[in-house]
């Protein structure tokens, strides 16, 4: 740790940690200190002006822009707290924002979490000083301005950029940020602004559109509501969502979102329902970046669900499914039981604990037929197996393709979470030769349609779990309130229950925790939100070893 | 902290019970037969056929209001719904195929079992699409899915039952301004009330 620095806040001594921007440190200092341009993961820019506040200089007191003014000791600062004229200034930088701003908050998907109407609360001049003769007047995008019913110069409004992506000119604030981000972090640069002064706008190249497997992205880093995804267009307004903690299930460096939820006015509501995921920012992790693809996996989660029970692809109730698969576990000769590294740590460790239970009858497989691609150094992987390293802790071996070879020696398989058909249907058909084929999918998958028992269970947005990324950090998932059929059971407390042990959560856990011994000072507390690095082997085995000492 | 509420002190008269009991018996008779003799003067409505007579800021039950071309003006913003504390609203928005207005409601459902009747929805709403004048203060329906309206239900009124000044009523069609603020629509404004008041109705 590198020590904290002392500097003065409207003649307050504080504390904040050195090497960072004056924002940075009001922040930490707890002073709210507005910010359009300025992002923590992207380059700085300066070029909003909102963040000013007042530094002492060797010239007296001056205006500076607080996100490009690294701090030093001794460091004297005046913010909105202390000077009329850090107030007045901003009230006057928010009034050039708003100018030819539209009052589209009605009908703009980003209002409730819009930085231009925040800031206009708590910076704005909250009275209009503009002229109703006059009126808007945008000068930016000459291709897309229109003059409307009142004789207003009017940009353009939702312009199709690309698949995934709406811009509104007359909206758009010129921060930069979508620029940057394209330019920085995806390293393709599509997106540019163009002119210059008032007549700034936003544009793709002549003939081009924005596609990128990141431009979701530039919807989050705008700071208004120039940029908006269509997926969420008009579904919801955002303050009626909640926020779920998660992390993604489909690549295993486990980027950090947010589901965001609405659990409807009235059971039975129409609006009951995920509409989004948000990334979350990790610093560790993904920064504030999600891949579209992980973005927009909560469309999975109504799609094709198995809420009940299947026999022979026939629906039957959940509890028939249980008696079903406990029948055929207790008639099994030998059975092949395949665990899975798309399940939590908590599902492995329940299978794990039904493997021991039938003791020499049973055999575990494990692995993924997925393909594994390449990184790309923003917030994926490439590994579609979210917790590969979760498996690898609790001992669970990398053999299916020894499973397709060894199917004579089994009469029964059971399948926990994990499609195999579907990840390589032609492998697959070999494990058709095992009579009884026990499956538990939160979909009505390829693998559950030819079980001979299939149960449903809950999916990734509605379990509260562990996994272990690629980089040996623990990440934990949070149960979205949001479920097809609340009678469904995580993969974990179906398994247990059909192994005789009934366990809540925190046994699941102990579970987890007594196989792995990388986990000894780790608990749900110490992961918290973003996540805990594991020590190595070596290291645990080292500190064992002083301990014995 | 409890509050103390002394007991109503009787009189002796009062404690003599039968003197109040015949008082009581004298006036239901008085209503008995002024309800034969004179039914017209009993204060008293035949609930619920018959409608009273409201004051015009009375909140009854909603309308939803219409531009020239018919549409809704409601562009689906959710400030009512957002507003309501009976969460008796419930919208679903979907994309307007005209491009200057963008948004629209795909259904907008009013559960009047579960409205307050506040007045909050009419506050709230930044483009005057929601009202509550119509005066009908009696709900009668026969079971409960009745008694929630949708758009099509709020839509239902006509002009002629709202005042000549009434420029947004008179603007739907079959309005005395309904001819005027088509036109003025067809030259790119949506309703002639909106050149008036220029000041606040960007995006109805």
């Amino acid at each position: 740790m590198t020590d904290k620095i002392q500097i003065t806040i409207d003649g307050e001594e504080h504390s904040v940690t050195p090497g960072q921007q004056l924002i940075q440190a009001l922040w930490e200092a707890g002073v709210d200190t507005p910010n359009f341009c300025y992002h923590e993961d992207l380059s700085i820019a300066g070029n909003c002006r909102i963040c000013l506040a007042e530094v002492e200089g060797p010239r007296g007191w001056g205006l500076m822009i607080s996100c490009h003014m690294p701090i030093r000791p001794g460091m004297n600062v005046r913010t909105q707290r202390s000077s009329e004229k850090v107030v007045n200034a901003r009230k006057g930088v928010m009034e050039f924002q708003l100018v030819n701003h539209p009052l589209d908050c009605p009908i703009c998907d980003k209002a409730g979490e819009c930085k231009l109407q925040e800031h206009y609360m708590s910076d704005g001049r909250g009275e209009s000083r503009m002229r109703d003769d006059i009126g808007k007047q945008y000068a930016g995008g000459p291709d897309h301005q229109s003059c409307d019913r009142k004789g207003q110069t009017r940009g353009g409004k939702h312009i199709d950029l690309g698949d995934r992506v709406l811009l509104d000119q007359e909206r758009c604030i010129s921060c930069s940020r979508c620029v940057r981000f394209m330019r920085e972090v995806a390293g393709d640069e599509q997106l540019e602004l163009a002119s210059r002064g008032d007549h700034t706008y936003i544009t793709t190249f002549p003939g081009e559109k924005l596609d990128h497997e990141y431009d979701l992205c530039t919807t989050d880093v705008c700071p208004v509501g120039a940029l908006t995804g269509k997926h969420f267009r008009f579904q919801q307004r955002v303050w009626f969502l909640k926020k779920t903690n998660s992390i993604v299930p489909d690549d295993s460096l486990g980027a950090n979102i947010t589901i965001d939820y609405n659990e409807g006015q009235r059971e039975g509501a129409p609006e009951y329902g995920v509409y989004r995921l948000m990334p979350r920012r990790n610093p560790d992790v993904n920064k504030s970046w999600l891949h579209n693809d992980s973005r927009m996996l909560y469309t999975q989660l109504t799609e094709n669900r198995l809420t009940e029970g299947l026999k022979h692809g026939e629906p039957c109730s959940l509890a028939e499914a249980n008696t079903a698969m406990s029948a055929a576990l207790a008639s099994a000769k030998k059975i092949a039981i395949v665990a899975s590294g798309h399940a939590t740590n908590e599902d492995n460790a329940a299978v794990l604990a039904l493997l021991e239970k039938l003791g020499d009858r049973a055999e575990l497989f494990g692995g993924s037929w997925l393909a594994v691609g390449e990184g790309d150094g923003i917030a994926r992987s490439g590994d579609p197996v979210a917790n590969r390293r979760g498996c690898e802790l609790l001992a669970i071996p990398d053999n299916l393709d020894q499973l397709c070879e060894r199917v004579a020696e089994f009469d029964c398989l059971l399948t926990v979470g994990h499609d195999l058909w579907a990840a390589d249907a032609e492998k697959a058909v070999a494990l058709e030769g095992i009579s009884e084929r026990l499956v538990f999918s939160a979909w009505k998958d390829a693998t559950a349609s030819r079980a001979t028992v299939a149960m449903g269970v809950r999916a990734w947005a509605e379990v509260r779990g562990t996994m272990v990324n690629c980089n040996d950090r623990i990440q934990m998932l949070q149960a979205c309130p949001i479920c097809p059929n609340d009678e469904l059971m995580s993969i974990w407390e179906a398994v247990s229950e059909l192994s005789g042990v009934e366990w809540d959560s925190a046994a699941a856990w102990k579970a987890v925790k007594a196989r792995v011994p990388q986990l000894a000072d780790v608990s749900y507390r110490s992961i918290g939100a973003l996540g805990q690095q594991l020590v190595s082997e070596a290291a645990v085995a080292a500190s064992a070893e002083s301990a014995e000492v | 902290m409890a509050k103390i509420i002394p007991r109503p002190q009787l009189s002796l008269l009062e404690q003599l019970y039968f003197v109040e009991v015949f008082k009581g018996m004298a006036l239901t008779i008085k209503h008995a037969v002024r309800s034969l003799a004179k039914p017209e003067t009993i204060p008293v409505l035949n609930y619920p056929e018959v409608q009273p007579e409201l004051p015009a800021e009375h909140r009854s039950e909603h309308r939803l209001m219409k531009r020239a071309d018919g549409t809704s003006r409601c562009v689906a913003c959710y400030m009512c719904q957002t507003a309501c504390p009976a969460r008796c609203i419930t919208i679903v928005a979907e994309e307007s195929p005209d491009g200057d207005i963008e948004k629209r409601p795909a259904t907008f459902d009013i559960d009047w079992l579960l409205c307050v009747f506040c007045g909050l929805c009419v506050e709230a709403c930044p483009c005057d699409a929601i009202r509550m004048d119509t005066g009908k203060a009696i709900l009668v329906e026969d079971s409960r899915d009745a008694f929630i309206a949708n758009k099509d239900r709020l839509m239902d009124w006509s002009p002629a039952d709202y005042p000549a000044e009434d420029i947004i009523s008179q603007e739907a069609p079959g309005g005395l301004l309904n001819e005027q603020a088509l036109a003025a629509m067809q030259g790119g404004m949506f309703s002639a009330g909106d050149v008036a008041d220029v000041a606040d109705k960007e995006t109805c």
